[in-house]
């Protein structure tokens, strides 16, 4: 035990001395969660803003002038309508972009609105480009105002209320509490960045202590020390693991700080999200986390220490980013729910699990089987881990 | 004390190993050390000679407890490799030419490091490395991280920290490989040294000069087994060629 903490303390302290194993803990979850985040959030904000701000030259075409439509289309903001473009051309002008929208009624339109008829109002659009979808939204307004206008007046002739054409009238009201809604929203980005994190927070330590000790050359001096090779095994684990574990925490609390100085989320949405996440929740959140870690800890130090240098770990391990993502994705996908089959499948658990803390609707049975899991799966790692580290061609090689 | 009895060991050859030795390989293994007995008395130097690959390394790490014999036995300071592993790296220093130091660390903490897991003392280990700073004049460096120091200065952390909990056996792997002139001067004083103390030392080279340098016994490896195992003395007593280096060459190929 007192050699354990030897190791353990000396491991920590040139862990903590490396300035890459430091920006990778602390600011590279900054830089990650800092880009995603104001990326994402201009980005969508922009393509809006462009949408709503551009100027839609928008074609008409009809036999006979229909000044009322016009009118409508008028009192849009930012509307112009064009003329000069022939109907001939129509698909044309809207394919090279003469004009945004082309608005095409039939020949007989207003006879046929007259006899009671129905009409196919056709609208040319380039739905390739993504600002004309968004955009379409506007056109769509001005023609449901239009339609309104001619069956208020069809229900005027026949002296009949609105309510006759609308026998019922849907109001969808969501039961859901807004702590079950962010769970579903958050839940599924949450567990994105600290199942990441935990894994990129772990992976430089390990290399450094395993193959990093190899190609400097201490690792002979280490095996010649009194300490077994389990106590030098496990001692380099419990700082790979706190590593990971730190990482992830970092990452949480970058993602608050970050949310909080962001002028695009309202402050009402920011204290509702804390207001939903509880103690309780953050708590067993953490509690999954330290057997992910010792997980990956156990994997990447394994890898770790049968690479023969520091290059060869890191080709090894780069690969493994991908194989943990993509739990993490599918955990992202909806309809995938947390049971008891899909609480054995390492990380896609933790994932589905999140979403479900935060919501407030863990059963405490599944809950469990994701403990076991984890815990088993570090167990093993550990063991496995140990005996590689045992094995005189897995330490040696390269040595 | 170290005493070598009937020693074997075997590797399993990985596919890139077998294009590199397949002279030697019989099947998928490949046996590095064959049969080798020999003893290392205490206040003694005994050199372990051999070309490259010849198993120099391999003996010396089954001394030091990091690989297991595949057939025999080996007792350091009277304890057995393979059952007393613990109380042999106790008693045991260990220093090669690849040695590397924690970069990040200071001397001082890298003693400290060494010494605890030893389990020494506290107030004996401050005495023990306040003795070997001073005589190796580590004093005025030892709050600098090791990796700003020059290689002079690493090799003197290095000779530190194989002495620091004052083993009774040594073991030097080419400890002067890659070291320059005055760096090597500095190792081999500190194998005299060992010498003086009664320590038992063991120290592998393929360099002639060492040998004549340094040498109480010999043994001569090569492919595996010993070729020559007396003293240094009956060695030069028995030459037939006119130097050193000749005998060596006319004992590996008569061989």
């Amino acid at each position: 035990m007192k050699i354990l903490a030897i190791i353990f303390k000396k491991e920590l302290k040139d862990m903590l001395r490396d300035r890459r194993t430091l920006f990778f803990m602390i600011v590279m979850p900054f830089l990650v969660i800092f880009l995603i985040f104001n990326l994402s959030m201009r980005l969508g904000q922009d393509m809006e803003k462009r949408a709503q701000e551009k100027e839609l030259k928008v074609a008409v075409f009809a036999s006979a002038p229909l000044p009322s439509f016009i009118q409508l289309l008028q009192t849009m903001e930012r509307v112009k309508i064009d003329t000069a473009v022939p109907q001939s051309e129509i698909t044309q002008a809207v394919n090279d972009g003469r004009v945004d929208f082309a608005i095409a009624f039939p020949g007989d339109f207003l006879e046929s609105v007259d006899s009671e008829g129905t009409n196919d109002v056709q609208v040319y659009y380039k739905a390739s480009t993504s600002e004309n979808e968004q955009a379409l939204d506007r056109v769509r307004k001005v023609l449901e105002a239009y339609k309104k206008q001619m069956l208020d007046r069809r229900l005027q002739k026949k002296n009949l209320a609105a309510a006759f054409v609308e026998p019922l009238k849907v109001v969808e009201r969501d039961v859901s509490s807004v702590r079950e809604k962010i769970g579903q929203r958050l839940g599924g980005m949450f567990p994105y960045f600290f199942v990441l994190f935990c894994f990129l927070g772990a992976m430089y330590p390990a290399i450094d202590l395993a193959a990093g000790e190899k190609e400097r050359g201490t690792m002979e001096t280490l095996l010649v020390s009194p300490a077994t090779r389990i106590q030098i095994v496990i001692g380099k684990f419990l700082v790979v693991t706190a590593s990971g574990i730190f990482t992830a925490l970092a990452s949480v609390v970058w993602l608050y700080l970050v949310f909080r100085q962001s002028k695009t989320v309202p402050p009402e949405v920011l204290s509702g999200i804390l207001k939903v996440i509880e103690w309780k929740s953050l708590l067993l959140l953490f509690s999954m986390i330290i057997p992910l870690c010792a997980f990956f800890a156990a994997i990447l130090l394994s890898a770790s220490v049968f690479a023969k240098s520091f290059k060869e770990a890191q080709s090894i391990i780069t690969p493994l980013n991908f194989i943990v993502l993509v739990p993490i994705l599918i955990g992202i996908f909806p309809g995938i729910k947390l049971n008891a089959v899909t609480a054995l499948i390492p990380i896609l658990n933790i994932s589905l699990a999140t979403k479900e803390i935060i919501a407030g609707t863990i059963s405490p049975w599944v809950m469990a089987e994701v403990y076991l899991v984890l815990f088993s799966l570090a167990v093993m790692g550990l063991i496995f881990c140990t005996r590689w580290f045992n094995r005189e061609e897995i330490i040696f090689r390269g040595v | 004390m170290i005493v070598v009895e009937n020693l074997s060991k075997s590797f399993r050859l990985s596919k890139e190993h077998k294009k590199e030795k397949a002279t030697l390989a019989r099947g998928n293994r490949v046996e590095a050390v064959s049969d080798v007995s020999f003893t290392c008395k205490p206040g003694r130097i005994f050199s372990l000679l051999g070309p490259n690959g010849a198993g120099k390394t391999t003996i010396l790490r089954m001394i030091a407890t990091m690989l297991r014999p595949s057939a025999g036995h080996i007792s350091v300071a009277g304890y057995d490799t393979t059952k007393e592993a613990g109380q042999v790296r106790r008693h045991i220093g260990f220093l090669t030419g690849a040695t590397g130091l924690y970069e990040r660390l200071t001397p001082a903490e890298m003693i400290d490091y060494f010494g605890r897991l030893n389990g020494m003392e506290p107030a004996l280990l401050e005495k023990r490395k306040g003795d070997l700073f001073h005589l190796l004049g580590i004093d005025e460096f030892a709050g600098r991280r090791i990796g700003k120091l020059s290689s002079g200065m690493k090799q003197k952390v290095s000779i530190a920290r194989t002495m620091i909990h004052d083993p009774q056996v040594v073991v030097f792997d080419e400890p002067t490989v890659g070291l320059d002139v005055i760096t090597a001067k500095s190792i081999h004083q500190l194998i005299r040294q060992c010498r003086t103390d009664g320590k038992t030392v063991i120290f592998s080279t393929h360099i002639m000069g060492e040998v004549s340098l340094l040498s109480d016994d010999l043994a001569i490896l090569h492919r595996s087994r010993l070729l020559y195992n007396d003293t240094y003395e009956n060695f030069i007593k028995g030459m037939k060629a006119k130097s050193l280096e000749d005998e060596f060459i006319r004992r590996v190929e008569e061989a």
